[in-house]
């Protein structure tokens, strides 16, 4: 009993102290739901796209996602975080969209394209007719990077667009594109955040692969 | 071929440096075990008390092995790396010297070297004193590597190392079955072995432990006690382990607790324990130190 109990205030300890000083435990913010979000993100007009998603561990996992956080005129940065399981599940079907904005007056948890929180907002841009005759939003020349940042490609929205992404977010319902252009089947989030869908990370390896790969690799 | 001969010379010559630095330990010795002066300071008879021999041919091979932490640096010029040696050698001296005499007062603190080796010439109690002597050396040897020629820095571990080894020595009570008092009384050979197993096999968890990179001294001391936490976890596992797979006997089948006890201060059983404590401890260090998780960080 006494060895058992010895053992166990061993094992508490290892774990506190283990806990207390891992990087991964100092360097990395844990968002456990939408709420850890307004921690996290500090300026205003931002909005948080999710960009790939993680999970390490063997019978204990650990999930990880990376965000890009694009706010108005501040830099774009990528900020990885520790999240919950059920978070992490949850916005797995969501990947390329943008999870989080904060503007002045509110703060929205609804998955939408990215750059729904700028597309409309004259401060930002505006909509212009382009050489096809078709009005199409521009941004304005300081945020002219801002097309590649929300990895929209050579993707620009319309007013159908527009006009549906309101009509999603009054009755909120997530919103994948018009032509269901962005989110894990969309063609531009795949094109644009090609790291989550790599095709080695995508490969299901059976047993009998992962072998003969290990014998090709060692021996 | 003048220059491999110069070469030559100056190997030779360091190596007579080498042996006068351990004349020079061999007076140092007299300091901590002022009662040996006779026997040290003049011809040694090992056949006359084969423990003393033993005693202090040990120290010999520790400090040879703590001598050998220390390299000589040829470009800086034969004085200056001659000079070198002789100061970190006379550090290695006192440091080796010192950690034997806390460690041993720590285990051997109802007895006396005197009355154990000089009169009563036991040789568990010699043999015990041979594992620390190594065991010492190579924690020193570990610790003056890393120090990496700082002289704060080996202080610091080298106190760190000590308040350790002196915390595991007296983690042999917890784990082995054999009495270490009442034995060493009856210069039980069978302890000295287990005992010298439990030695060994801490050494080289502590060793491992010390055996990292460091780039600042408090992260690697915390790193340190981590891994010595954790090889305080994971040694017990092994040593149940090891004692379910390799079941042993003792006494016969209805055998009372006397048999019992004649059977554990068997050699045989010395033996095994002995290997039992060295086994589970290099298992370890393996699973302590030879686990790649990758990066903690997670860059993805």
């Amino acid at each position: 009993m006494y060895k058992f109990f010895l053992y166990t205030i061993l094992t508490i300890l290892y774990l506190g102290l283990a806990k207390a000083l891992s990087p991964s435990e100092t360097g990395v913010q844990y968002l456990q739901n939408n709420k850890g979000f307004s921690k996290i993100v500090k300026g205003h007009q931002s909005t948080m796209i999710l960009v790939d998603t993680h999970a390490t561990g063997f019978l204990i996992k650990t999930y990880y996602q990376k965000y890009r956080l694009i706010s108005g005129y501040d830099t774009v940065e990528e900020i990885i975080v520790r999240t919950s399981r059920e978070f992490a599940k949850k916005n797995l079907k969501f990947i390329g969209l943008s999870i989080y904005r904060k503007s002045p007056e509110k703060e929205e948890f609804l998955p939408l394209p990215p750059g729904s929180l700028y597309v409309g907002n004259r401060e930002y841009g505006e909509w212009r007719e382009n050489k096809k005759g078709e009005i199409r939003w521009r941004f304005n020349k300081v945020f002219k990077n801002f097309p590649k940042y929300l990895g929209w490609g050579k993707f620009r929205p319309d007013e159908e667009f527009f006009q549906e992404l309101r009509s999603r977010a009054s009755l909120n319902e997530p919103f994948f594109g018009v032509q269901g252009e962005f989110g894990p089947q969309g063609k531009i989030t795949q094109e644009n955040f090609p790291h989550f869908f790599n095709e080695e990370r995508m490969k299901k390896v059976d047993m009998k692969t992962l072998l003969i790969e290990y014998f090709k690799e060692n021996f | 071929m003048a220059e491999i001969f110069d070469r030559l010379v100056i190997r030779i010559l360091l190596a007579a440096f080498v042996c006068l630095m351990l004349y020079l330990y061999r007076y140092a010795h007299v300091i901590f075990y002022p009662s040996v002066k006779r026997q040290v300071l003049k011809r040694i008879n090992p056949a006359e008390n084969p423990a003393d021999s033993l005693h202090l041919f040990a120290r010999l091979i520790g400090i040879s092995l703590v001598f050998s932490s220390i390299t000589f640096n040829e470009s800086s010029g034969f004085f200056l790396s001659i000079f070198h040696f002789a100061v970190w050698g006379t550090i290695a001296i006192v440091l080796y010297l010192l950690s034997l005499f806390i460690v041993e007062s720590i285990v051997f603190y109802n007895f006396d070297y005197k009355d154990e080796i000089l009169k009563r010439k036991n040789m568990s109690y010699a043999f015990i004193s041979f594992c620390h002597a190594i065991v010492i050396a190579y924690l020193t040897r570990t610790v003056m590597i890393e120090a990496e020629n700082s002289l704060i820095i080996l202080l610091v571990l080298w106190l760190y190392m000590l308040v350790i080894v002196g915390f595991s020595v007296k983690y042999y009570i917890f784990i082995s079955k054999l009495s270490f008092n009442r034995l060493m009384l009856q210069k039980n050979l069978s302890l000295c072995f287990s005992y010298g197993g439990f030695a060994l096999g801490a050494g080289f968890i502590i060793a491992s432990c010390f055996d990292q990179e460091h780039y600042d001294i408090t992260v690697y001391c915390i790193q340190v006690l981590l891994k010595t936490i954790l090889s305080l976890l994971i040694f017990p596992l092994f040593k149940k382990g090891l004692v379910y797979i390799f079941p042993i006997k003792l006494g016969e089948d209805r055998g009372h607790q006397g048999h019992i006890d004649a059977d554990m201060q068997s050699l045989g059983y010395g033996f095994y324990e002995g290997s039992v404590f060295i086994a589970g401890a290099i298992l370890t260090t393996m699973i302590v130190n030879r686990i790649q998780f990758g990066t903690i960080y997670p860059f993805f």
